[in-house]
């Protein structure tokens, strides 16, 4: 565990360039492996560098495109030939917006916009105004019969609320009184 | 006696200031000075020698017309790498590299040791031995040794956080410890408290 520690703070040293605590160096002194290790990984940089050159000379020399730096980009090459395909036929342009056009005007006429009145329901709705304009007290009659069915119907509600009101008067041995004075149930 | 060219004396961060500024010429000086460098970064990353050159071509042609856009502040090694593992990226993305892939055991074969002599100087069996360990670690010691870059800008051009790179570092100087160092070479009495101080 220690030297495993120990290990991983020698590395840690010889990335921050800071030496490694005092506990380290007492391990070291004491635990062979770990010394070892910590003169290897002392010994690294300069090693390196000093077989970097060669490693670099046993790699292949390759000619820089040079020439390719000055070359216009291919993405504007790719731009200005879909320009000029475009400009250069207009036909086919054109006629695609009209076909969009149309299919707009389509949609706009069978989904979108309603069904106006036909001729026959015009001439309808004007004989059914002209028939009561024309004709008064037809409308007077048929006000009143539609008055009448509500007082109807408004009497029938009353004796049924009347009715329950007796039958909980009697079950239940109350006295259920009329909010406006004067009107007995 | 031939004088040298005082352009090439020039450090990579004034010839990128020069390129900057509108110096074809120093752009070239600093392509030629990294193309093998980052050929050798890339080989790691790609596995093919061909992919490889082709993103060093791509890469110093990105860097080129973006030369703009080098921020001086900046070390022109950390915006290289930075730009050239972007590009193996989408280059890998696109499936344009990969096609000449060689074997990934090719590449890394972590039980395979080098048969190299440890002892040797001014060859090559160091790095031999490093680019054994496989890709990432391979690339952070190329980063750290061969570029001498920080932790922070090793981080940048990964795209990894600091503890990652040393995590990443440490496990590589091990498995080259493991390979190189104290089963190959005998064991120096005092060597432990002269390694402590040069730490």
């Amino acid at each position: 565990m220690l030297c495993a520690l120990s290990r991983w703070m020698i590395s840690r040293a010889a990335d921050t360039g800071k030496t490694p605590p005092r506990v380290v160096e007492r391990h070291l002194r004491r635990c062979r492996a770990c010394a070892e290790s910590a003169r290897f990984a002392s010994s690294l940089p300069a090693r390196f560098t000093g077989d970097k050159d060669a490693f670099l000379a046993a790699v292949p020399d390759f000619p820089l495109d040079e020439a390719a730096w000055t070359k216009e980009p291919a993405r504007t090459n790719e731009r200005t030939s879909l320009y000029r395909r475009f400009a250069l036929r207009p036909v086919p342009a054109v006629a695609g917006i009209l076909a969009v056009v149309a299919a707009a005007f389509l949609v706009y006429r069978l989904a979108v916009r309603e069904p106006g009145p036909t001729p026959e329901d015009l001439a309808a709705g004007r004989a059914a105004l002209q028939s009561l304009v024309a004709a008064p007290e037809s409308v007077q009659s048929a006000l009143a019969g539609a008055a009448s069915s509500l007082e109807q119907e408004r009497r029938v509600l009353e004796k049924s609320i009347a009715s329950a009101a007796e039958y909980l008067q009697a079950r239940l041995n109350i006295k259920i009184e009329r909010k406006i004075p004067g009107q007995d149930l | 006696m031939t004088d040298l060219d005082p352009i090439e004396a020039r450090t990579d961060e004034e010839l990128a200031r020069e390129a900057r500024a509108g110096s074809r010429r120093s752009f070239e000086v600093l392509a030629h000075r990294y193309k093998r460098r980052l050929f050798v970064y890339l080989r790691s990353r790609t596995g093919s020698a061909e992919d490889a050159e082709d993103l060093v071509q791509d890469t110093f042609l990105k860097l080129f017309r973006g030369i703009g856009g080098y921020d001086p502040a900046r070390r022109f090694s950390t915006w290289l790498y930075t730009a050239a593992g972007r590009l193996a990226i989408d280059a890998y993305r696109k499936g344009k590299a990969g096609r000449n892939r060689l074997a990934i055991d090719d590449i890394k074969d972590p039980s395979a040791g080098p048969e190299v002599d440890p002892g040797q100087s001014g060859g090559t069996a160091l790095w031999d031995a490093a680019r054994t360990l496989g890709g990432d670690r391979f690339r952070a010691l190329w980063l750290r040794y061969g570029e001498d870059l920080t932790i922070e800008e090793i981080a940048a051009v990964l795209g990894r956080t600091g503890v990652a790179v040393r995590i990443l570092l440490y496990r590589a100087r091990t498995e080259l410890g493991r390979r190189l160092g104290p089963a190959r070479r005998p064991f120096a009495p005092g060597a432990a408290s002269r390694a402590s101080t040069r730490l």
